[in-house]
């Protein structure tokens, strides 16, 4: 197979908010730019939110018009379901090998027509909808999806062959091979983002095995305008549930599991799902069991009393424990600290745990230089001089990949690294 | 109510090192198994000492409901040490009833309380080895003596924890005289039954401390009773007498054994920090069920005449000597004195709470 070479002034690697912004700040100063994606669609995971907070606006209407522009940019290259291999520095060049994993399809020849989705009839459990949907073996990763091409998962395919011949420009190959492609670049920017904390990481919170107590992510695609059930069920027996229960630093400010920092975004991303819960189902019980609320943007703290304004409940105890009962609904245990204190179960329909942020990525597997934080984010060189240089020359870092922090950070972030990338590249 | 600003520090002389991280949360007091309603810990206890509530700490009986299985310092957020923290309460609550202040001295002087119990040991032989009358008549004076002596040093200790518990805070003296409340303060002396509510529950720890427990309460009565004279007369192998001794001795020495083990190895959450008078406790017991299976032995196969054993029993008995004046009144045995106390104050407290309590 013949190597695929891209020259470019900068690659950005990662593709959420934070890569799009800084590849779109520095193609439309005349930088040529490629930008990296692991997934098969740009976006990260602003593109599978439902509204943002503090405004409320849609997350998918901000992030669709920055997708589509860095995908007909003229002057950004796009790679997705590429995974990054290795950088290497040489002199004052980087080269990356990427190898394009094979969705099984021509992409010159398809046209996005969806047949071969149409007649698949292999149904598998969709992880954009965090398993809660279904999609086809062979599908469009979601609506909005840039590009709009299909991807095969051979290890569930049948080989049944309807794709094949419903296909009309007989663009499914199944006999694809991965592809190795080589980009140099004088500049390199990390904007390789966060993973949430798993559902496992505290042994008291059930392990993932309670049906009811779900994913922040999970209870976003719920919210979504495009979510997996079109409205707000629950997943053990698709009840609409009559009390919710938010359970905050599910996943941080807890050094028992190793991750003693605040995340930054779950007071708020908790905040703004009770307040969307309570649009969907005017009358639904929410509660918020928090230490303390961390609303500490521009017009935060209004958000968070507008949010008790309109009769959320917000509870000051660290939940301890989440256990089930026989119709799995999840009962929490907690100290109510109020009053006569003490220990005290209450049992909920639904339970969201709010996780932490933990990085997605090892930055410094890379070799470049670019040392990580103890928490295993890429580090800053000096965090009072610049907030994107890292300790490898070249090595920029946008996003949540230098740690927690919201989408408006990100995007300030991203124009920062992308004008610390120019004038590197500039003075080279 | 007074404020104590320092009184998180003088806490903190008794252990509990890392308590200040706490950030009032609550995990502690919800993961706890055995926090109650009507007794509510670690966090509402923690939260008193930071605030400086002299009163309210020194008042508290919820210490002594904690059997200290670790389960909140194990979940802590801060890792706070909850537990260590309870650890630490009960240390200076036994230094606050104490009217002698030993207790006090020897928390906070680590190794001192040892040092003296050596001393003390070597002192006690070199009386008894020096004594040329009928050292079995002595021994059996001395034995008898013990319970006298535990019985005034306990007292001092319940008076003392009556008048900080009830007498104080309630205003009076109060007492609940209900059947039902008294067989519950006795159920809870003999069984040490909440041990078994920790979430976990922790076999090995339990069965020692079974082990321990019985092999223990055999040896005070063996020798408070003073049912052996082993200078006198010759035991059978298989004996009634000697089958208690073989299994108090072998009992105490094995779940001791286990014991110290765990809190070499730090392996449970609950032997990760010890004080020097946790070790103290558990050598001095070591040597008393060693020094007890040795006496009877060479009694047994040698006869009331040998020499080895007449030195063997006095050294058997200068060590419970050492046990009785230094180590019951001021280690961690007295907790199990205390737990079953405070279940009965409890009691007490709800009963003056509801108007019904007997009270002068
Ligand atoms: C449940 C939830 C709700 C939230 N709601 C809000 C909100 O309402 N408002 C708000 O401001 N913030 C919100 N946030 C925070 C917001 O999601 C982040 O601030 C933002 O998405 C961060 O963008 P990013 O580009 O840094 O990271 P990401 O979106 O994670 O993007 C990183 C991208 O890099 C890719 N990648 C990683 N490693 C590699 C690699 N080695 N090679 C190639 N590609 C790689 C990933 O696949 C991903 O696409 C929320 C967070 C959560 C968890
Ligand atoms: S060949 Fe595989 S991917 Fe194509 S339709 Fe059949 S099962 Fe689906
Ligand atoms: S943002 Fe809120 S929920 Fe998240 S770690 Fe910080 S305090 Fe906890
Ligand atoms: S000791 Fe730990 S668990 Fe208890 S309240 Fe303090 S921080 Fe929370
Ligand atoms: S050590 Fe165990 S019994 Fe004591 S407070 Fe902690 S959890 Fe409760």
């Amino acid at each position: 197979m013949s190597l695929e070479k891209i020259e470019v002034d900068a690659l950005v690697v990662g593709s959420g908010i934070a890569g799009l912004q800084s590849a779109l700040d520095l193609a439309d100063q005349g930088y040529s730019v490629a930008i990296v994606e692991r997934n098969p669609s740009i976006g990260g995971k602003m593109i599978s939110l439902s509204k943002v907070f503090p405004t409320l606006d849609c997350a998918s209407c901000i992030t669709t018009p920055r997708m589509a522009s860095v995908s007909h940019h003229p002057r950004i290259t796009t790679l997705t379901y590429s995974t990054v291999d290795a950088i290497r520095r040489e002199g004052k060049t980087f080269t990356a090998a990427i190898t394009r994993k094979p969705r099984y399809i021509d992409e010159k020849e398809c046209i996005s027509c969806k047949r071969c989705e149409e007649v698949c009839p292999v149904f598998l459990p969709d992880e954009y909808e965090q398993g809660m949907g279904a999609k086809k073996t062979i599908s469009i990763p979601f609506t909005n999806a840039i590009p709009q091409f299909p991807v095969m998962h051979p290890e569930h395919c049948i080989r049944c062959g309807a794709c094949a011949r419903a296909c009309p420009k007989d663009c499914i190959d199944f006999l694809q091979e991965p592809a190795p492609v080589e980009i140099k670049a004088k500049a390199v920017i990390l904007a390789t983002g966060y993973e949430t904390t798993p559902m496992t990481a505290k042994k008291q919170y059930g392990l993932g095995a309670l049906p009811n107590v779900i994913s922040p992510m999970a209870a976003e695609r719920l919210l979504a305008p495009h979510g997996p059930y079109g409205r707000v069920l629950r997943p053990s027996d698709g009840m609409t549930p009559g009390s919710i229960a938010y359970v905050q630093c599910a996943g941080s400010r807890d050094k028992s599991i190793g991750i003693p920092y605040c995340s930054r975004v779950c007071c708020m991303y908790a905040i703004k799902q009770a307040i969307l819960l309570s649009g969907s189902l005017p009358i639904a019980d929410i509660t918020i069991y928090y230490m303390d609320i961390r609303a500490f943007g521009k017009g935060y703290e209004q958000f968070y009393n507008n949010a008790r304004a309109m009769g959320i409940n917000f509870v000051k105890a660290k939940v301890a424990r989440i256990t089930e009962d026989e119709n799995h609904n999840p009962v929490v245990r907690i100290e109510k600290q109020e009053g006569t204190s003490g220990p005290e179960e209450i049992k909920h329909e639904l339970v969201i745990l709010s996780q932490g942020l933990v990085p997605a990525c090892d930055g410094s597997k890379f070799g470049l230089g670019a040392a990580n934080n103890e928490f295993g984010f890429v580090k800053l060189s000096d965090e009072t001089v610049s907030s994107a240089v890292t300790d490898g020359a070249g090595v920029f870092v946008a996003g949540t990949a230098k740690g927690p922090r919201d989408i408006p950070d990100s995007v300030v972030d991203a124009g920062s690294a992308a004008i610390e990338a120019a004038s590197y590249i500039r003075r080279l | 109510m007074k404020v104590n600003p320092e009184l998180i520090d003088e806490i903190k002389k008794y252990g509990a090192f890392d308590i200040s991280a706490c950030f009032n949360c609550g995990n502690c007091t919800a993961v706890c198994p055995l926090s109650k309603e009507d007794a509510s810990f670690p966090r509402k206890l923690i939260r008193a000492g930071h605030v400086g509530m002299e009163e309210k700490v020194a008042s508290a009986l919820e210490p002594w409901h904690c059997y200290y299985c670790g389960e909140c310092s194990a979940t802590c957020p801060r890792e706070a040490q909850p537990g260590e923290y309870m650890m630490a309460l009960r240390r200076y609550l036994i230094a606050k009833y104490d009217i002698t202040g030993l207790s006090k001295i020897f928390y906070k002087t680590g190794w001192l309380q040892a040092w003296l119990a050596a001393g003390l040991l070597a002192a006690f032989y070199w009386l008894y080895s020096s004594y040329t009358g009928d050292f079995g008549a002595l021994a059996g004076k001395i034995e008898l003596a013990f319970p006298v002596y535990v019985t005034i040093a306990l007292g001092g200790y319940i008076i003392n924890m009556y008048r900080h518990t009830i007498v104080k805070p309630l205003g009076g003296i109060k007492a609940s005289l209900k059947p039902a409340h008294i067989y519950d303060t006795l159920v809870h002396g003999f069984t040490q039954k909440n041990f078994n509510g920790c979430e976990e529950t922790d076999w090995t720890r339990w069965i020692a401390h079974l082990l321990v427990m019985s092999g223990y309460v055999l040896t005070l009565l063996i020798s408070n009773l003073h049912l052996l004279s082993p200078l006198d007369k010759q035991y059978v192998a298989f004996g009634p007498v000697s089958l208690l001794v073989w299994y108090s001795g072998l009992a105490i020495l094995v779940g001791g054994g286990i014991m110290s083990s765990r809190r070499v190895l730090k392996s449970a959450q609950s032997s990760k920090f010890s004080h020097p008078s946790d070790w103290l406790f558990v050598v001095t017991m070591f040597l008393i069920g060693a020094s007890l299976l040795f006496t009877h032995f060479l009694n047994v196969a040698y006869g009331p005449g040998d020499p080895l054993l007449a030195k063997i029993y006095r050294l058997n008995i200068a060590i419970e000597t050492v046990w009785i004046i230094l180590i019951v009144p001021f280690t961690k045995w007295i907790h199990i004195f205390f737990r079953p106390l405070a279940v009965y104050f409890q009691h007490v407290r709800k009963e003056a709470e509801a108007g019904t309590a007997f009270s002068i």
